[in-house]
């Protein structure tokens, strides 16, 4: 973990010698005072760490919400993305970001999670009607209505930007939408990493009641799991991450969907290696994105989110395929 | 009495499934549930143990009404086998087995060697040695049976609900599923297809339409005409010469 965010730290678009990078480190973390040039170690210590460290963030956070609404929701295709809750999420930060109420990432933050939670409860309530459910066996409906909620929150996103902002907030707002970490600051950081290491401990904490969902829910309640209240602590938590990520760095798709059954193929279904395995692999795969983001075509700065799906795709193809040959 | 229901009942839309049902099951005994099909019997197992919140009525365990024990505590003391449950995950037997632990665990309390050893003879019992790194998926109906008996014995419960446990076994480990059943120092309510079967529990219980239309011993509930009444079928008693057993004979009421 420590050395993919190290890694993370050490490439990039200018060239800076490894030295540099821990001389760096060890000046400002240990208090040493190796003589630096300030322009290399302002962008060590005020670039790259903490996108190093979002990017870790935000990969654990999105890959552990989709791990947590598929066990919860025993269906392989759940993810923060396709259930609406990103897309939310998106909507609530713009209203929040045209509409000028407060400022910075927290209140951003609070939008989004509103945003988030609306969006949720309006695809579980339509799921329910349809006769679906949250944990009842009939499982599609509940995809089919993220669909529905993704396509209504993302018209109004776009009917908000279209209607109130000026040109140039537009564009910044389509560069976010599609996933970005040049902003990153240390501020975001204090946000992103306590939000993650929240939702680890709890997805840790709630490892078997996580496993005792694989028979379904009248199974888990009959293991002595109180069914509502651990559906509405994690379910309520994945929006809360996803709705802080996507304030940060703006809606990420596929880390959450695909992650999770990355980790599976590798360490097993059981949650109590699952979910250490499922926050690294998302950590170290969003950090990559982000690092490949930035090099890939010199001068430019691609959206993460074309890198995830890109990389993302393909990858999730070549697992399949190898999973298919296993017994 | 280690279970008591009292006027227990249940809607949905209006709709009763469950209606009136008083019954008390004693420690120890072995409890036959009886009824066709929709007549409500896995609705009441369920709300026997406590999956599902009665609309009227309630459910005491061991003289405590259950709806105040929380969930975890009621599941230590009693375990539901489902007629169907199923999963996609890649699960091995082992691991849909050790599930049975996780009313006794929790994130301060973690596996231990005495776990480990309550699994092995829960495997035992339902005798599925030989088949602990097998795949969920590559079972057969029976064998998946048999792993959720084998899950609910894991969990080491007081009371036993079984939802037609039977199904999908064959002929040799439905026996040996019942004297498992029977022998273990464990109260049990069976819901039962196999009027035969039902005849070796210490008391049967027959539903009709959401009600318990009669609660005794095998011999005096399962008469000729309450068969007729409640299946629509005419049933003839035959004896074995050899040891005296009695055997349902059924035929369509014409």
């Amino acid at each position: 973990m420590a050395a993919t965010v190290f890694a993370g730290t050490c490439i990039g678009e200018t060239p800076i010698p490894l030295s540099i990078v821990v001389q760096t480190l060890a000046n400002k973390v240990l208090g040493a005072a190796y003589p630096l040039d300030p322009i290399d170690m302002g962008i060590i210590w005020n670039y790259r760490l903490p996108r190093a460290l979002v990017a870790a963030s935000c990969g654990a956070g999105l890959a552990l919400s989709g791990l947590v609404l598929q066990s919860l929701l025993r269906n392989a295709l759940a993810d923060p993305y396709l259930l609406g809750i990103s897309a939310g999420a998106s909507t609530g930060a713009v209203t929040v970001t045209i509409a000028g109420i407060g400022g910075g990432a927290v209140s951003m933050s609070l939008g989004a999670f509103a945003g988030a939670v609306t969006a949720f409860l309006l695809v579980a309530l339509l799921a329910r009607a349809a006769g679906g459910g949250v944990s009842t066996r009939g499982t599609g409906q509940i995809i089919l209505a993220g669909i529905a909620g993704s396509q209504l929150f993302n018209a109004l996103t776009s009917f908000i930007i279209t209607k109130s902002a000026n040109a140039e907030q537009a564009r910044g707002i389509m560069f976010w939408l599609l996933g970005n970490l040049s902003g990153v600051r240390w501020p975001d950081v204090t946000l992103a990493v306590p939000i993650a290491l929240t939702g680890l401990i709890a997805c840790v904490w709630h490892a078997r009641a996580l496993d005792a969902f694989a028979f379904g829910a009248d199974s888990a309640a009959s293991l002595g799991i109180p069914v509502r209240r651990v559906q509405v602590v994690l379910i309520g938590l994945t929006a809360l991450v996803t709705a802080v990520m996507v304030s940060i760095v703006g809606s990420i798709g596929f880390v959450g969907l695909v992650i999770p059954h990355a980790a599976r193929f590798v360490v097993g279904v059981r949650h109590g290696r699952l979910v250490p395995a499922t926050a690294l692999t998302g950590a170290a795969f969003l950090i990559a994105a982000d690092v490949l983001s930035r090099t890939m075509i010199p001068g430019q700065v691609l959206p993460i989110g074309v890198i995830t799906a890109l990389v993302g795709a393909p990858a999730f193809a070549l697992i399949l395929l190898r999973g298919r040959r296993r017994p | 009495m280690i279970l008591e229901a009292s006027n227990l009942g249940w809607s949905v839309r209006r709709l009763r499934i469950v209606q009136g049902v008083d019954l008390a099951v004693r420690e120890g005994e072995t409890f036959g549930l009886v009824g066709p099909n929709g007549s409500g019997k896995s609705t009441l197992l369920r709300l026997l143990a406590g999956i599902l919140k009665p609309t009227t009525g309630k459910v005491a365990v061991e003289g405590q009404p259950l709806s105040g024990l929380p969930r975890r505590l009621a599941a230590q003391k009693i375990a539901y086998l489902e007629q169907q449950a199923d999963t996609g995950e890649a699960i091995t037997v082992r691991d849909a087995v050790e599930l049975g632990r996780t009313p006794w665990l929790t994130p301060l309390q973690p596996w231990s060697d005495e776990d480990d050893r309550i699994v092995a003879g829960a495997l035992a019992d339902a005798d599925l040695h030989g088949f602990e790194s097998r795949f969920w998926a590559t079972l057969s109906g029976g064998e998946k049976q048999r792993v959720h008996l084998a899950r609910a014995l894991a969990q080491r419960p007081r009371i036993l609900l079984l939802d037609e446990p039977t199904n999908h076994l064959d002929v040799r480990h439905q026996l040996s599923m019942l004297d498992l059943v029977a022998a273990l120092p464990v109260t049990s309510i069976i819901a039962l297809h196999d009027l035969n079967q039902a005849l070796a529990c210490d008391r049967v219980g027959v539903m009709a339409g959401g009600r318990l239309v009669a609660l005794g011993p095998p011999q005096e509930v399962l008469s000729v005409d309450r068969i007729a009444e409640v299946f629509g079928v005419r049933a003839s008693i035959v004896v074995d010469p050899a040891d005296g057993a009695r055997i349902f004979r059924l035929d369509h009421l014409r």
